[in-house]
């Protein structure tokens, strides 16, 4: 399931809101949100990419490793290593954010 | 950013650490610039597909998101082809880096090969949407011996016979030449005769630093190798590989840019050494042979020095297909130079650009 911009109500009742980086947009046709469902950020970024194919492979390479330079926080913690530890509950708010790097 | 390039222009396209760029040009010598795509990422290849001479194919490796694979009509906006290529599941690699796109045999039509980093060979039968590992390669039994260079674990050179599609051979930084006479299902080392002077052994079946390969013209399996270690060509028949140094300031350069219709002509820029990767005596100079390597001659009417210290890095020298042919060299200090009298004089068609990572040429039809 996914949707757009889920209402505080919507996303408290059944979801985990997605906050969607500007450069990976053009997978998800602008949507700067998106709302699923997911018990871990595993199995999330395997549902965002079924519904907005190959964006799961800009977070994590083909080994499943996390990108070095992309960060993913739930709330406000850093998940660090292991996606499918990351657990996730209703209200959660997952960002994928490009880190501190480049030049 | 959409614009007309018209037909029978020619087209140079630049890779940079910050975005590709065209220039097109109706005589090659008024030069119009569209650009830059990818504003910001770094595009290690960018190239025109001389099969129908509009479909330009672009590997974009963005630092923080990967490597992607995108395609244009030449002068449009590019669109990222649904898939990159990657490394089958369980092999434990992934692709960090899109170093060279190929495109397939002439009687292919769609068929494009990729070379990426860490080493691994990719090919595409519909334009570049979906990529097959060559396996026999890619996950060789000697793999475990392979050591990346100071460029990386690249694979950055794919020559596509055009007499056999089934016949390609390789490049592979620090690792070697390989060729395939099967279509991939079988890969040879093919670097006998091709010093290694960073390695106990000299001469190993396997391990040489090859920078570039390149055909000849004479379409007859002849290629010419410039390598860490001196400029190498190869005959007809394969085999060993001769040394062709003697009459250059150096044995050490990248790029190589073989003539399109004279045969035994190449172009190559050498550099005073793996120490010190400047041109000799502050000029840039591009050098080139008219009888595969045995005598080279040196051009540098037009071009920067003394007082030059840059280099042109391994995808930085291509040729266009006009006649007389032109030639052009990208610096990595952001200089697009351009001959069009094959290479006896040169102007500059850009300056400022960001590092030139990657130079091609072509006939937009």
């Amino acid at each position: 399931m996914s949707q757009a911009r889920g209402s505080a109500d919507e996303l408290m009742r059944s979801g985990v809101l997605v906050r969607v980086p500007h450069a990976l947009r053009e997978y998800t046709n602008g949507q700067d949100e998106v709302l699923l469902e997911a018990l871990d950020v595993a199995s999330l970024l395997r549902s965002l990419d079924a519904t907005f194919p190959g964006i799961r492979d800009r977070v994590v390479d083909e080994t499943g490793q996390p990108r070095r330079y992309v960060n993913v926080f739930v709330n406000e913690d850093l998940v660090r290593g292991d996606f499918e530890a990351a657990r996730l509950h209703p209200g959660d708010v997952v960002h994928i954010l490009p880190s501190v790097a480049g030049g | 950013m959409a614009k007309t390039v018209k037909k029978g222009s020619t087209a140079v396209l630049v890779g940079t650490k910050k975005g590709a760029f065209l220039f097109h040009s109706p005589d090659r010598g008024r030069w119009s610039r569209i650009g830059p795509y990818f504003e910001g990422t770094p595009v290690y290849h960018v190239m025109l597909d001389p099969r129908d001479g509009r479909t330009a194919y672009a590997g974009a490796t963005s630092e923080h998101w990967g490597p992607t694979v995108h395609r244009a009509r030449i002068g449009g906006d590019f669109a990222r082809a649904k898939e990159a290529p990657k490394f089958p599941e369980g092999a434990n690699l992934a692709v960090t880096r899109i170093w060279h796109i190929e495109p397939g045999h002439p009687d292919e039509d769609g068929t494009l090969y990729v070379g990426v980093e860490p080493a691994g060979l990719f090919r595409s039968d519909d334009r570049g949407d979906h990529w097959r590992s060559f396996d026999a390669l890619n996950l060789h039994p000697s793999r475990g011996g392979w050591r990346p260079g100071n460029g990386g674990l690249c694979l950055h050179s794919v020559l596509v016979d055009p007499r056999d599609a089934r016949h390609l051979l390789v490049g592979i930084s620090a690792v070697g030449a390989w060729e395939t006479r099967d279509a991939g299902a079988t890969w040879t080392p093919e670097n006998r005769g091709v010093r290694a002077d960073f390695l106990p052994e000299k001469y190993p079946e396997t391990g040489q630093c090859v920078h570039k390969l390149a055909w000849d013209a004479a379409a007859d399996g002849s290629v010419f190798q410039q390598n860490h270690c001196g400029m190498y060509y190869r005959g007809a028949g394969g085999g060993r590989w001769t040394e062709v140094s003697a009459g250059l300031p150096s044995t050490f350069g990248f790029p190589i840019a073989a003539h399109p219709h004279r045969r035994k002509t190449a172009y190559i820029v050498p550099l005073v050494g793996d120490f010190n990767r400047v041109p000799p005596k502050g000029q840039l100079a591009v050098w080139r042979t008219g009888n595969a390597g045995r005598t080279w001659r040196r051009l540098t009417r037009g071009l920067p020095g003394p007082g030059a210290y840059m280099g042109v890095l391994r995808e930085g020298l291509a040729v266009d297909r006009g006649d007389p042919v032109g030639v052009y060299a990208g610096t990595n200090t952001g200089e697009l130079y351009g001959s069009r009298d094959e290479g006896e004089s040169w102007r500059t068609i850009a300056a400022h650009l960001p590092p030139i990572l990657s130079v091609s040429a072509g006939e937009v039809r």
